[in-house]
């Protein structure tokens, strides 16, 4: 490895996200118990069967260990030291337009190049904006609700619609997966909440922004998304977090439900603080994000992984329906001291189900990245098809790069290919591109951009944009 | 142009070059010639600054400019070209992408605004069209999947497009077919003009049946030992260089 | 500790181990009764559960039997013949080549030998049955081959499982040390008469291949369905050292077969090849773990496996590339075949690379055979049955081809159609269109 790449990772420029806005929050003290879950219930207002809900779930927590397979280290978390609820006091009176909403909320969002003034924002893009424990804002509700298109903090969606968010809460995800949903459920705060309906296919879209602010918090969201039969939905979701010293945890539960013939596409890009160079700090990132396809459904889950101390990750599809397809596409940039593990499961129950898993993993600096996945073909699962590209790119000889995949088939019919490969920036390419004029930055950048192109391009177009320049940031740093 | 002084270099610890000197002129074409392992290629690399190539002595004067002391990247945005001998490939970076990114570069250098992706794509188009390339390669990866004769038309694509003022052809005509080598010697004769100068290395004679040579030198063992014109590339061809093994010693 | 582990201590004790062994048998005995029993969340055997051990009350060690009518892989190469576990002499040969010795024979020298590499070439901590095999150590065979020096033929070590009243054990035990420059060529055999019953084989093969030297390994594993064999081969890899190994396997209600091969001298090379057959209700497992530890190293690693009836199969294959072992060549292809809706399968192919310029890759597919193959062949007249031979003949015989040893390609060439659970007239059709 030539020496100016070396040089290049070893400092990164600074996380631009990484800023704190001053701002006057109702912090619940750390800790956890089944008080805080009431309280939580409480201050959402929810009905009894939520706060049953809630309750049953940390009751099955309490019982529950902390997952330990996973290729990452980091010092066990102490849940009584994280605060479970937070939210801006200016929220208190739940304000009914933008107009109340806090001008320094608004500002925050303003700066991540979010602005939430519908007039200014990217058309065609609906958001919900998630600051620690709550929704600030959802922006052209009326433009969807025409449309039929319930896009809503899930927190007002248990109100509204809680005959949806009873039947399909849990389905997919249940209380009690694992312990990390099993927490979430107890203890989630605020997130998104869609649904479209029959034969809709959603006018623009969707899409989620969490910022992580106050300190000692833990983001705890939830996100539900039906579509209904015949139904079409694109939906994104960002984060980020300021700078501390202190690992913060996020443990998300995202439940995905395709009836008969509908589309869900979610994308992610994941800039989590990931800590400093030293790898000091950053955001835990545990989460549990799981799809279920009824029959001719699809669901096709991009992720772009660049933020996090420690990412814990398995977008997943079942494929119960037949002819139902899910897709992973993939790209987890780790550098400095950042871990990764992360992938998918791919369950093929029905006939003529198709997968398509295409994961890249980038190390730099002492990082590791792992690619873990399952693909699991049952004895329904007629002349399904499941085809796996994993590949992983070293830059620099400190860092791991791993491959972890598990296929299980007891179908015959079933066909399941799988191949992995690993490379470097070579010091041709580097070489080639120096020669033409670019530096080494650029070069590695232009390389790097290269190699994730096939997951890019699954993403909606503004995004990839930004994708590509979140990788660019994240491997930026001086030229030596 | 180009003013190189009693040059010498390494690769690891093996002398390559050994007090080469060679002075280069703007509009003329220089060959160089000579057997395997005679240093040929080392010599386009370390005019491009590659690593791994560690210069021990001598200077090399490019239009004033010390080219020693430059990075790989500010002596291509100064105008050297190296149309490589083993074009690599960079897997999912589109040949576009990698030519806009190139030719910002020096256009910056050169205080030039960017070309709009407009203008760009008719060049690059029109570029196409003159190495007879089909413009689908345009859209794959820099040289992913290419044939041999594609990489090298490629090449002479990257040169046509970033007008470098010092072109330097590394084994350019090894593994082309006639036609291949046709068109790439039309790419470089078209590039032919009295501002531009040209270092075309090859181990033989047939490149320089099409693109004709003002001055052909045969290099052994790290330096030139022999100066002519284009009929000593006809000798060479006709004995080979076992003969210079004399001469050297 | 579960009541098997219990069991297998106090069947140490009922050996009669020289005293130059002992101190590998107490420290094996210690480890094996301080290892976890490894569960469905234990991960090297989570597809793989240990039941049918537990299930077994074995009474006590295998005893001496008659195996004559055993088909032999090699009937001309000198061999060694273990019924049971016990060292058979009238089935064995007479002369051995020089170098070859069971440990029972071993002098001065050849006790050094073995007392310096028995049990440290396996990581009997990671590896439980090694530990079980160090506690059970009493007999084994070494095959030493000094510097520079070329065994004299190929050694074939047969151990042959025969019916007993009761359940038993059995432990086979092989230390190959081959010195720098040496050569060697193994054949290790395993297999039982008609109808065994119940037994359980616990086996662990170590091998040392120093510098430059050179082994070929061969190791078929054909024994019959009611057995257990839990078994492992590991083997250090030393500058510029070569190893070419084979496996097959077929048989066993579980059998587990582990190898690890660990580079540890720098340029060493590896192709590592393996087959393997499991039908009706049989588990064959297959867990390799290749270590580069230095720079240079090579490995090519190919295993197919078809898989029919309600028979399972496991593989995991793991190349692990470690820090600075740079220009490292590492490729795996794992293959299978399922030939019946009642078959399984777990594959899961394993990187784990901290070195950045090296090339890996490995591949896994499960599919069944091509229909449009099947169908080409059919149209020309063949038979279902016998095109499916084919196809799977076809599947394997590049591996086939590739073992070392051109006596095992021939014996398995001869038992194919047995092997691919088809009537004998196919198999000698096929054997002379293929061979």
């Amino acid at each position: 490895m030539s020496e100016q790449v070396e040089s290049l990772i070893r400092s990164r420029k600074e996380y631009a996200a990484g800023f704190h806005t001053s701002i006057d929050s109702h912090t619940l003290p750390p800790g956890l118990d089944e008080d805080v879950v009431r309280f939580i219930s409480l201050k959402k207002g929810e009905p009894e069967w939520m706060t049953e809900w809630r309750l049953k779930a940390y009751r099955a927590w309490l019982e529950m260990k902390e997952p330990n397979w996973a290729k990452v280290k980091y010092p066990p978390v102490d849940f009584q030291k994280i605060s479970y609820y937070s939210a801006p006091k200016s929220m208190d009176d739940k304000p009914q337009s933008l107009d109340e909403v806090d001008p320094e909320l608004l500002a925050t969002y303003e700066k991540l190049g979010i602005p939430l003034h519908e007039q200014e924002m990217l058309a065609g893009v609906a958001v919900d904006a998630v600051f620690d424990s709550v929704s600030v804002v959802t922006t052209f509700r009326k433009k969807l609700w025409e449309a039929g298109v319930i896009f809503c903090p899930i927190s007002e969606a248990v109100h509204e619609y809680p005959e949806l968010v009873q039947k399909y809460l849990g389905s997919v995800v249940p209380q009690k997966d694992n312990f990390f949903a099993a927490l979430n459920s107890a203890v989630f705060s605020d997130g998104s909440f869609v649904y479209i309906p029959k034969g809709v296919r959603c006018p623009m879209e969707l899409s989620t922004y969490f910022r992580i602010n106050e300190m000692n918090t833990g983001q705890f969201e939830r996100t539900l998304i039906v579509a209904e039969e015949g139904s079409h939905v694109s939906y994104l979701e960002g984060c980020t977090a300021p700078m501390r010293d202190e690992n913060q945890l996020h443990a998300a539960v995202v439940e995905l439900v395709a009836l008969d013939n509908a589309e869900i596409k979610y994308s992610t890009v994941q800039n989590w603080y990931p800590g400093d160079a030293e790898g000091k700090g950053g955001i835990y990132n545990f989460v549990t994000k799981r799809g279920i396809c009824h029959t001719n459904a699809k669901i096709s889950w991009t992720q772009v992984e660049t933020g996090s101390a420690v990412t814990w990750k398995y977008p997943s599809c079942i494929l119960k329906g037949d002819n139902s397809v899910g897709e992973f596409y993939s790209v987890a940039l780790t550098n400095n001291y950042q871990q990764a593990d992360t992938g998918t499961k791919m369950i093929h129950l029905g006939k003529n189900t198709r997968s398509t898993i295409i994961a890249k993993g980038i190390s730099a600096g002492h990082s590791d990245s792992s690619y873990r996945g399952l693909v699991r073909m049952n004895p329904g699962a007629e002349g399904a098809r499941n085809f796996t590209q994993c590949d992983s790119l070293l830059i620099g000889d400190k860092c791991g790069a791993h491959t972890f995949p598990y296929i299980e088939s007891r179908n015959p019919s079933a066909i399941v290919e799988h191949e992995a490969t690993t490379s470097k920036v070579s010091d041709d390419q580097l070489f080639l591109c120096q020669q033409r004029g670019l530096d080494a930055e650029k070069a590695v950048s232009m390389i790097v951009n290269g190699f994730c192109r096939e997951v890019f391009r699954e993403l909606p177009m503004e995004f990839a944009v930004e994708a590509g320049k979140l990788l660019e940031v994240s491997l930026e740093g001086s030229v030596g | 142009m180009l003013t190189i002084n009693n040059l010498s270099a390494n690769v690891g610890e093996t002398q390559i070059l050994r007090d080469l000197s060679l002075t280069v002129k703007a509009g003329e074409v220089h060959a160089i010639m000579g057997p395997n392992g005679a240093g040929k290629s080392t010599l386009g690399n370390v005019l491009t600054g590659r690593e791994g190539f560690e210069v021990t002595g001598g200077t090399v004067d490019f239009d004033g400019k010390d080219l020693l002391a430059l990075d790989t990247e500010e002596r291509a945005r100064e105008g050297i070209f190296l149309a490589f001998q083993y074009p690599v490939e960079i897997p999912g970076v589109s040949n576009m992408e990698f030519l806009k990114a190139a030719l910002d570069a020096k256009r910056a250098h050169q205080g030039l605004e960017e070309m709009s992706s407009v203008e760009f794509m008719k060049l690059a188009r029109e570029t196409c069209r003159q190495v007879r390339m089909d413009q689908s390669f345009l859209k794959r990866g820099v040289n992913e999947g290419f044939s041999g004769g594609e990489k090298k038309r490629n090449e002479i694509l990257q040169m046509m497009l970033l007008q470098p003022r010092l072109c330097i052809l590394d084994e350019t005509d090894s593994g082309l077919d006639i036609d291949a080598l046709q068109s790439v010697s039309d790419g470089v004769n078209t590039m032919r003009t009295p501002e531009r100068g040209f270092i075309v290395v090859t181990h033989y004679q047939r490149l320089l049946d099409y693109i004709e040579p003002d001055f052909v030198h045969v290099l052994a063992q790290g330096r030139i030992v022999k100066s002519g014109t284009k009929e000593l590339a006809r000798e060479l061809e006709a004995h080979g260089y076992g003969w210079l093994d004399s001469e050297v010693a | 500790m579960t009541d098997f582990q219990q069991q297998a201590l106090q069947l140490a004790q009922q050996q009669t181990a020289p005293d130059w062994l002992q101190d590998l048998r107490a420290a094996g005995a210690e480890r094996w009764s301080a290892t976890p029993w490894p569960t469905r969340r234990t991960e090297h055997w989570k597809y793989t559960p240990l039941a049918p051990l537990q299930k077994t009350d074995f009474g006590g060690w295998g005893q001496a039997a008659d195996a004559a009518d055993i088909e032999w892989i090699d009937a001309e190469a000198p061999r060694l013949v273990f019924v049971n576990g016990r060292f058979a002499p009238a089935l064995s040969s007479a002369e051995l080549p020089a170098g070859v010795v069971r440990f029972a024979d071993a002098g001065a020298d050849q006790q050094a030998v073995i007392q310096q590499h028995l049990g440290q070439i396996v990581d009997s901590e990671r590896h439980l049955f090694a530990a079980l095999s160090n506690a059970w150590v009493e007999d084994g065979v070494l095959v030493h081959v000094p510097q520079g020096a070329q065994l004299a033929s190929t050694v074939h070590i047969v151990h042959i499982s025969t019916p007993e009243a009761s359940a038993t054990t059995a432990s086979q035990r092989v230390l190959i040390v081959l010195e720098a420059q040496a050569s060697a060529s193994v054949v290790e055999h395993f297999a039982s008469t008609e109808a065994s019953q119940n037994g359980f084989v616990n086996s662990l093969t170590e091998v040392q291949v120093a510098a430059d030297a050179e082994f070929r390994h061969s190791r078929v594993n054909l024994e019959q369905e009611d057995l257990i064999h839990v078994g492992g081969v590991h083997v250090n890899l030393g500058r510029s050292a070569r190893m070419k190994g084979f496996t097959l396997a077929q048989g066993s209600r579980l059998k587990r077969i582990d190898y690890q091969v660990n580079h540890r001298g720098e340029g060493a090379e590896l192709v590592l090849n393996g087959v393997y057959l499991p039908r009706n209700r049989q588990l064959v497992d297959y867990h390799t773990n290749i270590e580069h530890c230095v720079p240079h190293g090579t490995t090519s690693e190919t295993f197919r496996g078809i898989i029919g009836d309600s028979a399972r199969a496991v593989f995991n294959g793991r190349i692990h590339i470690h820090p600075d072992a740079q220009k490292t060549l590492a490729e795996l292809s794992n293959k299978n075949l399922l030939t019946s809706g009642k078959a399984e399968v777990d594959t899961k192919p394993e990187l784990e690379i901290y070195a950045d310029d090296v090339r890996c890759a490995h591949g896994a597919t499960v599919s069944r055979l091509d229909a449009t193959a099947l169908y080409y062949l059919q149209s020309r007249g063949i038979s279902q049955a016998e095109a499916e031979v084919m196809l799977s003949f076809g599947f394997i015989n590049e591996l086939l081809r590739e073992a070392p040893e051109a006596s095992v390609q021939s014996y398995l060439r001869r038992r194919l159609g047995w092997l691919l659970g088809r009537p004998e007239p196919l198999a000698r059709h096929l054997e002379g269109a293929t061979s």
